[in-house]
C-alpha cells in the first residue's frame, strides 16, 4: 500500500513538473509576444532524449552524477506530504521531517558538481561552481525562514506546522519570514534574476554542457520532479497545505505562475550580485522576521 | 601637419583627404618613423597590395589614417615579384602583423621579422598563392570541387535571352508591318 | 509530369498511409516525438546565419515546432550548415557532425550548399555539401527567409516520422567509404581522424 502510495507521488510529481515546466516556456513566450510551444513540449523532448543514444563518457562518476541528483530529487518528493491530512499521499514523511528536507536539498548540487566535475568541461565546471556559489547565499534566508516556521509550530514536523496553520497561515502571521523564504524559493527554482548556473550567453548550458541522451533526459526529469517538490514545501510551509488534490494544484500553480512572471521580467544578476543581494535584502527580512516572533 | 609633408617629401594630391607618395623598399622603415614622429599620421589602417604583372612588380600600399580619422596618407612601395621580401612592420604596428599574414598568404609575400607567416584562412594550401594574376581560378576549381550537374531541362541562359530578345523584336516588328 | 496541389496532396496523403502499414504503433510515437522535438546546434558558417536569429524571433517562433537552440553537439539533433562554406570550416563542421549523437540530421540552408550558389567558382569554398556530408534537406535560396527555412523544417518533421532507412545518419554509418574518400580528396594531407576511430576503446 505504501509503495502504491510513493509511486502515485512521484508520477504526480513527474506529470506536474514537467506540465509545469511546458507552461514556464508558454508563458514566457505569451510575455515575449509569441505563441510558444504546446504543452506536452516538454515530455516530447524528455521521451525523445530517453530514446537518443549518449555520445561521450567519462568514467563512472560522470554516470553517477545525474543519479545522485535524481536520487536527492525523488527523496524530497518522497518526504514531503501533498496532503495536510488523511493517510493517502503521506509519503514517507512520517519516518522525517523539514530538517531531512533541507539536508536532501543539497544532496543535487552535490551530486552534479562530482559529475561535472570528472568531465573536466571548463563550461560545465564554471555553472557548478556559479550553482555552489548561489547555493549558500540561497540557504541562509530560506534556512532562517525555516527555522522561524519551526519555533512557531514548536515542531519541525511537517503534519504539526500544518496543523498550527489551520486557523491563520503562515504568510499571514508571519510575512517578513515568507518574503525572505519567497526571494529565495525564486533562486532555488533558477527562474530570473538568479538563472547564473546555466546562463546561455555566459556559460553555454552550463553544468549540463557535457550530458547528452538518456542522461540530459535524467537531468531534466529531476529537475522537473525538484521544482515540484520545492512548489510543495512553500506551500506546505506558508499556505497551510492543500485539503485535497484539486487544492493542491491550484495552490502550487499560483506559485509557480508568480515565479514564471517574475523571472519573465527581471534581467539576469551577475554571480556576485545575486550573492550580495541574497546575503542582504532576504536575510535581513527573516533576521527581523525571527526578531519579531 | 602637411606642411611638414610638403617640406620634405614629394607629395601627391590625389583628392582633398587623400595624399600619396612613393618610397623605395630602403626607405620604408625610415619614413614611416618620420612621418608618424612629426605628423599627426599615426595609424597604420590598411594593407595593400596590387599585382602589376605586365611590369613584372608588386605594389604595396601602406595606408595610414591620422588621429581625426580626416585624412589620410598612402605610401607606396614598388618590388619586384621575383625578389619578394619586405620588412616587417610588426613592431611599428601591432595590426600591421595580421595584415602581413594575410598578404603573405594571398600574394606569397615574404616579410623579415613576422613571427606568424603561417596558415590563415586557407589551409593547407599548396598551390601558388591565390590572388597572383598567374593564379587561373577556373582550372583550380576544376580540378579540385565537382560541380552539381544542371537540371534536364536547364537552357543556356545567354542564347536563350538572345532569343528571347529577338522573338520580342519579331513579334513587334509584325503589327507594324501589317 | 503532374504538377499542382492536388497531386502533391495525394503524394502526402500516399505517404502517410506507407508509414502506418510498416512500423509499429511504439515506432511511430517515436518518431512523432523525435519530429515534434528538435535540438539545434546553435553554429553558422555563413551568411546564412543572418537569417537563424529572426526565424527564434517573436515574428516567426520556430519555438512552436519544438525547435530549440541548444549549445553543444551532444545534445543537438540537427545541424544547419548556414550558407558557403570554406575547406576550414568544413572540417570543423564535420567535426561537429561527428559529436552530435544519433539520429542526427543535416539542413543545407542557401544555394551554396546546394550547387555553390554565388561562389560557383570560388577556390575556397566547396561546391556540393552532400559529398561530404549527408543532407536531409535543402532549403534553397539566396538567402532564403526565415519562412523558407520553417518550410524546410515542416517538411524535415514529415521525413523524420517517415522513419526511413534513408535518413542521413544511417547513411553516413553505412556508405561512410564514400564520404571519407571525398573528404580526404579535399583536406589532403590535414584530414581529420576518422569516423570510427572516435569511438574505438568506448564500450557504449
Amino acid at each position: 500500500m505504501l509503495l502504491l502510495d510513493l509511486l502515485l507521488m512521484l508520477l504526480i510529481a513527474y506529470g506536474f513538473g514537467f506540465l509545469y515546466y511546458g507552461l514556464y516556456r508558454n508563458l514566457s513566450a505569451r510575455v515575449h509576444g509569441r505563441f510558444g510551444p504546446s504543452l506536452a513540449q516538454s515530455f516530447s523532448d524528455s521521451i525523445k532524449l530517453f530514446v537518443k543514444e549518449e555520445s561521450t563518457t567519462f568514467g563512472w562518476m560522470f554516470y553517477l552524477g545525474p543519479v545522485i541528483m535524481a536520487s536527492g530529487a525523488v527523496l524530497n518528493v518522497l518526504f514531503i506530504p501533498f496532503l495536510n491530512q488523511g493517510e493517502s499521499l503521506q509519503g514517507l514523511s512520517s519516518y522525517g521531517n523539514l530538517i531531512v528536507v533541507l539536508y536532501l536539498m543539497v544532496l543535487g548540487p552535490l551530486g552534479n558538481a562530482l559529475g561535472v566535475g570528472s568531465s573536466g568541461n571548463p563550461f560545465g565546471v564554471m555553472g557548478v561552481t556559479r550553482g555552489l556559489t548561489r547555493l549558500l547565499a540561497l540557504e541562509l534566508p530560506f534556512y532562517l525562514a525555516a527555522i522561524g516556521v519551526m519555533i512557531d509550530a514548536g515542531s519541525a514536523d511537517f503534519g504539526i506546522i500544518m496543523q498550527a496553520q489551520s486557523t491563520q497561515s503562515n504568510m499571514f502571521a508571519h510575512p517578513l519570514l515568507f518574503a525572505a523564504a519567497f526571494i529565495s524559493f525564486l533562486g532555488f527554482m533558477g527562474k530570473s534574476p538568479f538563472d547564473v548556473v546555466g546562463a546561455p550567453q555566459e556559460v553555454y548550458s552550463g553544468p549540463a554542457t557535457e550530458f547528452s541522451g538518456k542522461f540530459l533526459a535524467l537531468l531534466m526529469s529531476q529537475s522537473a520532479m525538484f521544482s515540484f517538490a520545492k512548489l510543495l514545501l512553500m506551500v506546505n510551509l506558508f499556505w497551510g497545505g492543500a485539503d485535497h488534490l484539486g487544492e493542491l494544484v491550484a495552490k502550487t500553480f499560483v506559485l509557480f505562475v508568480a515565479a514564471t512572471f517574475i523571472g519573465s521580467v527581471y534581467a539576469r544578476f551577475s554571480t556576485v550580485q545575486s550573492v550580495e543581494f541574497l546575503i542582504r535584502i532576504p536575510t535581513l527580512l527573516g533576521i527581523v522576521g525571527l526578531a519579531l516572533l | 601637419m602637411m606642411s611638414y609633408l610638403e617640406e620634405h617629401y614629394e607629395l601627391i594630391h590625389k583628392t582633398p583627404r587623400l595624399f600619396a607618395l612613393h618610397v623605395t623598399r630602403e626607405q620604408l622603415l625610415d619614413t614611416l618613423h618620420q612621418i608618424t614622429t612629426h605628423t599627426s599620421f599615426d595609424t597604420l589602417s590598411q594593407l595593400t597590395c596590387t599585382d602589376w604583372i605586365e611590369e613584372e612588380r608588386f605594389e604595396l600600399g601602406y595606408m595610414l589614417t591620422n588621429a581625426l580619422r580626416s585624412h589620410n596618407l598612402m605610401l607606396k612601395c614598388s618590388i619586384a615579384r621575383d625578389k619578394v621580401t619586405m620588412p616587417s612592420l610588426a613592431l611599428l604596428f601591432a595590426q600591421a602583423e595580421v595584415m602581413e599574414r594575410e598578404l603573405h598568404e594571398m600574394f606569397g609575400i615574404g616579410f623579415e621579422g613576422n613571427e606568424t607567416l603561417y596558415d590563415f584562412a586557407l589551409e593547407g594550401w599548396c598551390d601558388i598563392p591565390p590572388m597572383r594574376r598567374e593564379f587561373d581560378t577556373l582550372a583550380y576549381v576544376n580540378a579540385h570541387y565537382d560541380f552539381r550537374e544542371g537540371r534536364e531541362d536547364n537552357l543556356d541562359v545567354k542564347e536563350e535571352i538572345k532569343k528571347r530578345k529577338a522573338a520580342a523584336k519579331s513579334a513587334k516588328e509584325t503589327p507594324s508591318g501589317a | 509530369m503532374d504538377e499542382g496541389f492536388i497531386p502533391y496532396q495525394q503524394s502526402l496523403e500516399d505517404e502517410e498511409q506507407s508509414i502506418k502499414s510498416t512500423q509499429s504503433v511504439i515506432e511511430q510515437a517515436i518518431a512523432w516525438f523525435r519530429a515534434h522535438s528538435m535540438f539545434v546546434l546553435a553554429y553558422g558558417t555563413g551568411c546564412g546565419a543572418i537569417e537563424m536569429p529572426p526565424t527564434f524571433t517573436s515574428r516567426y517562433d520556430i519555438e512552436r515546432l519544438g525547435v530549440v537552440g541548444v549549445a553543444t553537439p551532444r545534445q543537438a539533433d540537427i545541424l544547419i550548415v548556414s550558407g558557403y562554406c570554406s575547406p576550414k570550416t568544413l572540417k570543423r563542421v564535420i567535426r561537429s557532425y561527428e559529436q552530435m549523437s544519433e539520429p542526427k540530421y543535416i539542413i543545407g540552408l542557401g544555394s551554396c550548399t546546394i550547387n555553390g550558389g554565388m561562389y560557383w567558382d570560388s577556390y575556397n569554398t566547396i561546391k556540393k555539401l552532400d559529398d561530404f556530408l549527408p543532407v536531409d534537406m535543402y532549403v534553397n535560396g539566396c538567402m532564403p527567409r526565415p519562412e523558407a527555412l520553417i518550410e524546410g523544417f515542416v517538411k524535415l518533421q514529415e521525413k523524420i516520422r517517415a522513419n526511413s532507412s534513408e535518413a542521413g545518419y544511417i547513411q553516413y554509418r553505412t556508405r561512410y567509404a564514400h564520404y571519407r574518400a571525398n573528404q580526404e580528396r579535399l583536406f589532403g594531407t590535414q584530414v581529420q581522424p576518422r569516423y570510427e576511430e572516435n569511438f574505438a576503446g568506448m564500450n557504449l
